[in-house]
């Protein structure tokens, strides 16, 4: 079973690299989702993380599932909670014997743990207004 | 009677994101007719959620598995309304 992690505290790639490293893999992959500045042209100081934890895990063990099944080991994080401008939300490490794997497993991963995952974001702008990414809320003071 | 006790089912339907802010809980529990189709719980949330339509992309879970909106449910069960997703 693939690692995958729910965490309310600050992501250590450090660490998913190495649960996922080794001496038969030639080619690590990572990608970090971070919280950019800047959403639908207003000023963003924190995306808010809420997750339907039981399901989320199950589906992101699901996808890591996937991604491995094209030559990869894979290891995902999704950090829960405030997650301020510039630090990480997201983690994927695809380690595999070669590049092609590695580069494509990581692609896979992230793709389908935004397309399916049952995690939320709620932007936290500059001038206090909040907005969930869910498809049904407008802005709110 | 017995058989009208039977008719009834009590089930719990979880909330999310802005629908959690909207009932102000994360659960609500609702005593339901029985065999309710998961698709139908929307229509009996509190204000103001189900007068607002529910977006074409709602998932329904069934005791944290994924669930097609035609399932039957029975006492006990655990529903949970998925908004389209937003994580990453």
């Amino acid at each position: 079973m693939p690692a995958v992690t729910l965490t309310h505290d600050p992501l250590s790639v450090d660490a998913l690299i190495a649960s996922v490293a080794g001496p038969e893999h030639g080619g690590i992959a990572v990608f970090i989702g971070t919280t950019r500045r800047e959403a639908d042209r207003l000023e963003v100081v924190a995306l808010e993380y809420e997750a339907y934890e039981e399901l989320a895990r199950a589906e992101l063990e699901a996808v890591a599932s996937e991604a491995e099944a094209l030559g990869a080991r894979v290891a995902v994080a999704h950090r829960l909670g405030r997650v301020p401008v510039g630090e990480a939300s997201v983690a994927i490490v695809a380690a595999a014997g070669h590049r092609p794997a590695a580069f494509a497993a990581c692609r896979l991963a992230i793709d389908e743990a935004k397309r399916r995952v049952p995690i939320w974001k709620r932007a936290v702008h500059a001038d206090g207004t909040t907005v969930w990414k869910d498809g049904l809320s407008a802005p709110v003071s | 009677m017995v058989t009208a006790m039977a008719t009834q089912i009590d089930v719990t339907v979880l909330l999310f994101a802005s629908l959690r802010e909207m009932a102000g809980t994360d659960r609500v529990a609702l005593r339901l007719p029985a065999a309710t189709p998961v698709g139908a719980v929307w229509g009996h949330l509190p204000e103001p959620i189900r007068s607002t339509p529910p977006p074409a992309a709602l998932r329904y879970a069934l005791n944290d598995r994924w669930i097609a909106p035609g399932t039957p449910m029975s006492g006990g069960d655990r529903v949970a309304l998925i908004l389209p997703v937003s994580g990453g």
